[in-house]
């Protein structure tokens, strides 16, 4: 059993990072990856865990860091949008996004992009309804949802090659 | 987003966990926190230790029983409940209500147990769990008991859950050869907040279309999901056909007046009740005459 | 005006303008490394709070701060009373008397006039230790009657919110333009409408509001990092407030989450901040989070129109509209009464109405603040015309295609003079109308309406969506609410540099929003200075003590494609030419001579004589020793252009005048399923053709329209703001407020023409609110899903209930309308 208390010594590994810190209990985990760690790109948009521009992935499972307490995280593996192209070499879904203008003022994308990239990893081939299922959770105010659609639906028919080709509508 | 100071504990099993629980003042259980960090952010409630049971492995399976029915950790998220092929296979409309709330995120962190414990009105297990006549296994350091969902449910964030007690799983009955599951929402959005809704069960003679036994409730006509008796005595006995459901279901809700609010007035609520429970029992109906849990009529069923 | 250009411009435009290329702002906002206001902050910063009231109207009887600031960590407590203390006068009133009498200070005085209204502010060490604070600042309040109801307010009876100003009307005018009289008496019909309600909502950015204040003591500059959208408006309004000059204000954005006009509202909180930052020593942080933002933020203009009559001849032409409009300003004035004159831009809509009376009041009532929104003012009117056609159509039985095609501007009428001197610039609305009807099937969706016939449970319904996006304002519009008002014009600011090393950089005072000015003034400026766009650095984002700017600078009103371009193609024009002047004496040839490509400058016809950008930059900024001083006087390398459109000041007293310069079109269709036992909307096609003029990337274009529709079906179905009888908020988060989702929004099918704008440097015309054209269209849709014999759908948020109640309506109440014909029985009689 942890110890009872107000803080916490927490162990997690941020984008392959092992990072120790005694975190306040009452910390979101957003604000730990924010205002602790300096992961900006993790954003926040509403207060009630209802936008989705803080999600991340937490031990493989998508999750709106704002849901959940810094001590909870405890022990568990983070990807932030930070990790998707840690190689400096955009992913996939970074260059759709991109190519079909699927972001205009960029404040949702880290969020979205995480959740495009686990539906990938659940369902490499989703159709555009799958697509839409996939990020209900992601509130976009600039897009209409339009591009991001087709930018997810194209960096899956598209793998590295051909990417350009795919820009048709996504009832196509 | 700033909650208020609070302690925090993980206990690594759940004897530890009803411990604390029994022992402190002010402590609460914590698992999928998907309502639970809302009020604490909101203020609105005062919790002076937060409990973590999300990671105790003995809350977290999903178990067939020995008649067919299933056993379901409290800690089992919605999204386990959706992709769960032994929740699918014998009740596939509790999937299928799992599948749609919210969204991704909320699905893999939200649980059964938080959805039940919480008694938001607006929940959408409580209502499909009472029509399975599912079964609420509560535990403290030295009792055990169980609890119908129908008497668990007491009032707006009110349970039969007792000091220092916890949910530990909810058992859910068989579904016998023909009878079937059905559920419906009236939503303000695709898979948000509902604004009336019905979940039924129904149980079919074994030759013909006679209703021998039925159970439906209804959600957001009260604070709490209701069965409504008067509905299930016009519907045993009825022939299974739209216009007898139709019939039965005119009378649901007579005396009970649903809130008015923005998205509608009372009155408006009450005849949404009675037309979700029409869709609810005929899809409950196809589900039971189409053999198995009726995955298919319930797919075409849209909207859950 | 027009840009003058060098020699071999014409064939360099165009190379990159026209087309979509991606964006260059894209790079750092999918990786996460945006520059948001709470990602930033400064050295030994403190966390601010409000507290604000719980009431809608109320007499603040006491604060007390002790407690509050006996806690650790608690730094310092400003209440409503000590900032007004410290300030020299009110903000400033865009309105005459009363509407100025209806004062606004940083923080509430004497009593709080809606739910949110803040009381004082609360700085800390920790966001948490601030809000903790705030919960311990008591605030006793003497709760006064609220005004929720925006006709109740202006009569006399009603309680008041500003007891100086004696009444809630903020302004009122008559706007009256040809004989709408004798129109009356002379159409063949009058249709009459009682009741059309516009209702409160907001496009909610997904960023709130946010900022750094930092009053440096020693030197008397306030450094505000904000996402503020309008900042030059925000150090007018706060400097004679809190007594800082302009030029002691250094007010700096960088990537802003979405704006849609509500980041104009903000700046009482700024002016706050910076007492208290004063106060504290210290700079102040804030960041504002839904709940609040919902609140306070500002929400858009709800607006109802009360006993519209139109008058129709036979062949359905419509002569024009008289009608009450009573608008909701909400508790302060933050940008209003401009909202009472903005709307005027399309007094006619997208038809040839001739004869227009519009009595407009604004009102003040215990609501928040109302703020520009995507569509700001002209919206709300153009919904009420075009509720007004298809009702016309409705009610005397006429296409409401025909209708609309008989009624719409022509190609040929452009420039079209409208009643009160507008000049629309350019379009073709019939062929737009076609374009969208055919991408939406419409003609298939009627016929499967035919057959769907009635006992289904479903129906169909197509609707229309006709709407104008006006763009950049003639500020001397604000004339027509206060005479005395020092605006007129508009205007944007850019420099164009050659760096040090040959880098093309251009500096614009634009707040883009994702508006992608990075973008288009790269491409705009590859064009002229013969390079690609990956070759210029766009540094957006205001920066006070940095960059260019107007009193106009920022981003808002649908301008950017004409102002914001035009000063970028006016000072690369001007750079072009130093760096024509300067090869020519470095080469040693005529300037007609000099051809400028791919970073060099050549001389035509000579490939050995030929001189890179760095050796230009070089020649000016490091190695100048020798260069003829008449030269140097005339080549900098640094320039800068404002681009001014060509305006008059209106007239006050007739209200009339050319109050914009263009106006983009849209043209939407779509087609609903209602469901007949519930009153649930879905739609089933959507299709939306956009006419702005040139387009400079169309991928960028088309993302606004994508944007704007999405904004706006949200509206029309999902998202509504309302106030119960006492003030208070229903939807104060989006736990309450459905911000629509990918499931609720269905894919838009986009098409586009482009009717060039003869008044702009480069054809372009400003594009970006999209005119609220959904509302149009949905509840265009809903209403022929009702049929014929039904009720007017009388409100622009149709959520299911309300749907089900235009379904099933008592047949003894009033359908909402009535029509009177001049001679004979009329054609439909009916009421």
């Amino acid at each position: 059993m942890t110890e009872r208390g107000a803080s916490h010594a927490i162990t997690v590994i941020v984008n392959g990072e092992r990072v120790n810190r005694i975190v306040s209990a009452r910390q979101l985990l957003v604000h730990f990856l924010r205002d602790v760690l300096g992961l900006t790109g993790t954003h926040i948009g509403c207060d009630t865990g209802n936008c989705g521009a803080c999600t991340v992935v937490v031990d493989g499972k998508l999750v709106k860091s704002c849901m959940l307490l810094a001590p909870q995280a405890d022990g568990s593996t983070i990807e932030t949008v930070e990790s998707l192209a840690a190689d400096g070499q955009l992913s996939d879904l970074q260059r759709a996004f991109n190519e079909h203008h699927a972001l205009q003022c960029g404040y949702c994308t880290p969020g979205m992009l995480m959740s495009a990239t686990y539906l990938l990893r659940q369902n490499p081939d989703p159709s555009a309804d799958d697509v839409r299922r996939a990020i209900r959770g992601n509130v976009c105010r600039c897009t209409g949802y339009v591009n991001i659609v087709e930018a997810i639906r194209s960096a899956v028919s598209a793998g590295s090659a051909g990417r350009a080709a795919a820009g048709a509508a996504e009832e196509a | 987003m700033l909650l208020e100071e609070v302690e925090y504990v993980r206990p690594t099993n759940l004897e530890d966990a009803l411990a604390v629980l029994a022992d402190v003042d002010g402590a609460a259980p914590l698992a999928g926190g998907q309502s639970l960090v809302n009020v604490l952010k909101n203020r609105v409630a005062s919790v002076d230790l937060l409990v973590d049971i999300s990671r105790l492995a003995e809350l977290r399976t999903i178990k067939r029983t020995p008649g067919g029915g299933l056993d379901v950790g409290a800690c089992v998220t919605y999204d386990e409940l959706d992709r769960s092929p032994l929740v699918r296979e014998s009740h596939f409309t509790l999937g299928e209500v799992a599948a749609h709330i919210e969204d991704q995120q909320i699905r893999n962190k939200g649980t059964i147990g938080g959805n039940c414990c919480l008694s938001d009105p607006t929940n959408n297990l409580p209502p499909i769990l009472v029509a399975l006549d599912a079964v609420m296994n509560l535990r403290s350091t030295s009792a055990r008991r169980s609890v119908q969902a129908a008497e668990f449910f007491k009032g707006y964030f009110a349970t039969a859950l007792e000091s220092g007690e916890l949910l530990v799983s909810v058992t859910v009955p068989p579904m016998p050869a023909r009878s079937g599951a059905g559920y419906a929402s009236l939503l303000v959005a695709a898979d948000a907040k509902a604004m009336a809704r019905a979940a039924a069960w129904i149980q079919l003679g074994t030759g013909g279309l006679t209703i021998t036994s039925a159970r439906v409730a209804l959600a957001r006509v009260a604070n709490v999901p209701v069965r409504d008796a008067g509905v299930e005595a016009r519907l045993v006995g009825a022939e299974a056909s739209d216009a007898a459901v139709r019939d039965a279901c005119s009378v649901a809700a007579e005396g009970l007046r649903p809130i008015d609010d923005v998205h509608g007035s009372s009155h408006y609520r009450l005849e949404m009740a009675r037309v979700m429970a029409h869709r609810a029992v005929m899809q409950a109906v196809d589900q039971a005459t189409a053999g198995r849990n009726g995955s298919e009529s319930a797919r075409r069923g849209g909207r859950a | 005006m027009t840009i003058t250009k060098g020699p071999g411009t014409e064939q360099a435009i165009r190379t990159w303008s026209g087309r979509s290329i991606p964006r260059k702002e894209d790079a750092r906002l999918v990786k996460g490394q945006g520059s948001f206001v709470d990602d930033g902050g400064v050295q030994g910063q403190g966390f601010a709070w409000f507290v604000r009231s719980p009431h809608a109207h109320a007499r603040i009887v006491s604060i007390d701060c002790a407690p509050a600031l006996e806690m650790e960590g608690v730094y310092a407590v400003l209440t409503g009373e000590e900032a007004r203390q410290q300030c020299e006068t009110p903000f400033f009133a865009i309105a005459p008397p009363p509407g100025s009498l209806m004062a606004e200070w940083p923080l509430a005085v004497g009593k709080v006039r809606y739910q949110g209204d803040a009381v004082a502010v609360v700085l800390a060490e920790s966001r948490e230790t601030a809000r903790d604070a705030a919960e311990r600042v008591f605030v006793e309040y003497e709760p006064l009657p609220a005004v929720v109801d925006t006709v109740a307010a202006a009569d006399p009876t009603t309680p008041l919110l500003y007891d100086d100003a004696g009444t809630n009307v903020v302004w009122r005018g008559v706007f009256d333009y040809g004989d709408v009289d004798w129109a009356l008496e002379n159409a063949d019909h009058v249709v009459k409408i009682d009741r059309l309600h516009f209702h409160r909502f907001t496009s909610a950015p997904l960023e709130c509001n946010g900022a750094v204040v930092d009053y440096d003591l020693g030197t008397g500059v306030v450094n505000v990092m904000s996402n503020y959208q309008m900042p030059m408006f925000a150090s007018m309004v706060i400097g004679p407030t809190i007594g800082v000059p302009i030029n002691k204000f250094n007010f700096v954005t960088k990537d802003i989450g979405g704006a849609f006009g509500i980041k104009i509202g903000f700046f009482a909180q700024i002016a706050a901040l910076a007492l208290l930052s004063k106060k504290a020593g210290r700079a102040v942080k804030w960041t504002e989070y839904r709940t609040e933002h919902m609140l306070t933020a500002g929400h858009g203009n709800e607006r109802t129109f009360l006993d519209i009559e139109v008058p129709v001849m036979s062949d359905g032409t419509i002569l024009g509209v008289k009608v009450r409009a009573f608008d909701d300003a909400g508790a302060y004035l933050h940008y209003e009464p401009l909202g009472a004159v903005i709307w005027s831009q399309v007094v006619p809509g997208c038809y040839k109405l001739k004869h227009v009376r519009v009595d407009y009041t604004e009102v003040v009532t215990n609501k928040c603040p109302t703020v520009p929104n995507r569509g700001y003012s002209r919206m709300q009117h153009l919904w009420m015309i075009e509720r007004i056609i298809d009702i016309v159509a409705k009610e005397l039985r006429l296409d409401p295609v025909d209708v609309r095609k008989t009624n719409y501007v022509q190609p040929e009428d452009y420039p079209y003079r409208t009643p009160n001197d507008c000049v629309y610039d350019s379009g073709d609305l019939p062929r737009s109308l076609d374009i969208a009807l055919e991408l939406a099937h419409a003609e298939e969706w009627r016929a499967r309406q035919r057959e769907l016939g009635t006992g289904s449970g479903r129906r169909i319904g197509i609707g229309i969506g006709s709407t104008l996006d006006s763009g950049t304002n003639n500020f001397g519009q604000s004339r027509i609410i206060n005479p005395d008002l020092p605006f007129s014009g508009n205007g944007e600011a850019a420099i164009v540099k050659l760096d040090l090393f040959g880098e093309v950089n251009v500096n614009i005072g634009t707040t883009p929003q994702g508006q992608g000015h990075e973008t288009t003034a790269a491409q705009v400026t590859a064009d002229i200075l013969g390079i690609a766009p990956d070759m210029v650095t766009v540094s957006t984002g205001f920066n006070q003590a940095n960059n260019s700017y107007v009193g106009f600078s920022g981003t808002y009103a649908s301008q950017f494609a004409v102002s914001g371009l035009g000063a970028v193609m006016g000072a690369a024009e001007k750079l072009r030419h130093q760096i024509v002047k300067l090869a020519a004496y470095a080469l040693r040839a005529a300037e007609e001579e000099i051809d400028v490509s791919d970073g060099f400058a050549r001389v035509r016809g000579d490939e050995n004589r030929a001189i890179p950008f760095i050796g230009l930059a070089n020649m000016v900024y490091a190695n100048n020793a020798g260069l003829p001083a008449e030269l140097l006087s005339e080549v900098d390398l640094n320039a800068r252009y404002v681009y001014v459109p060509p305006f008059e000041v209106p007239d006050p007293v007739t209200k009339t005048g050319n109050l914009t310069l263009t106006y983009a079109s849209q043209v939407h269709v779509c087609v609903v399923e209602v469901d007949e036992e519930t009153g649930e909307v879905t739609l089933l096609e959507y299709a939306a053709v956009d006419d702005c003029g040139r387009r400079i990337n169309p991928m960028i274009v088309e993302g606004q329209v994508h944007g704007a529709t999405g904004l706006g079906i949200a509206a029309a179905l999902y998202e509504s703001l309302d106030y119960d009888a006492s003030g208070q908020l229903q939807q104060p988060s989006f736990y309450e407020y459905h911000a629509a989702t990918a499931l609720d929004i269905p894919h838009v099918d986009c098409g586009s023409i482009e009717s060039a704008s003869p008044f702009t440097p480069n054809g372009a015309k400003g594009m970006g609110e999209g005119g609220g054209a959904p509302l149009h269209a949905v509840c265009s849709a809903i209403q022929d899903a009702v049929g014929g014999d039904g009720p007017v759908v009388a409100d622009s948020h149709n959520h299911w209930a309300r749907v089900h109640e235009l379904l099933h309506r008592d047949p003894t109440a009033s359908r909402g309308v009535a029509v009177t014909s001049r001679e004979g029985p009329p054609r439909v009689a009916q009421s």
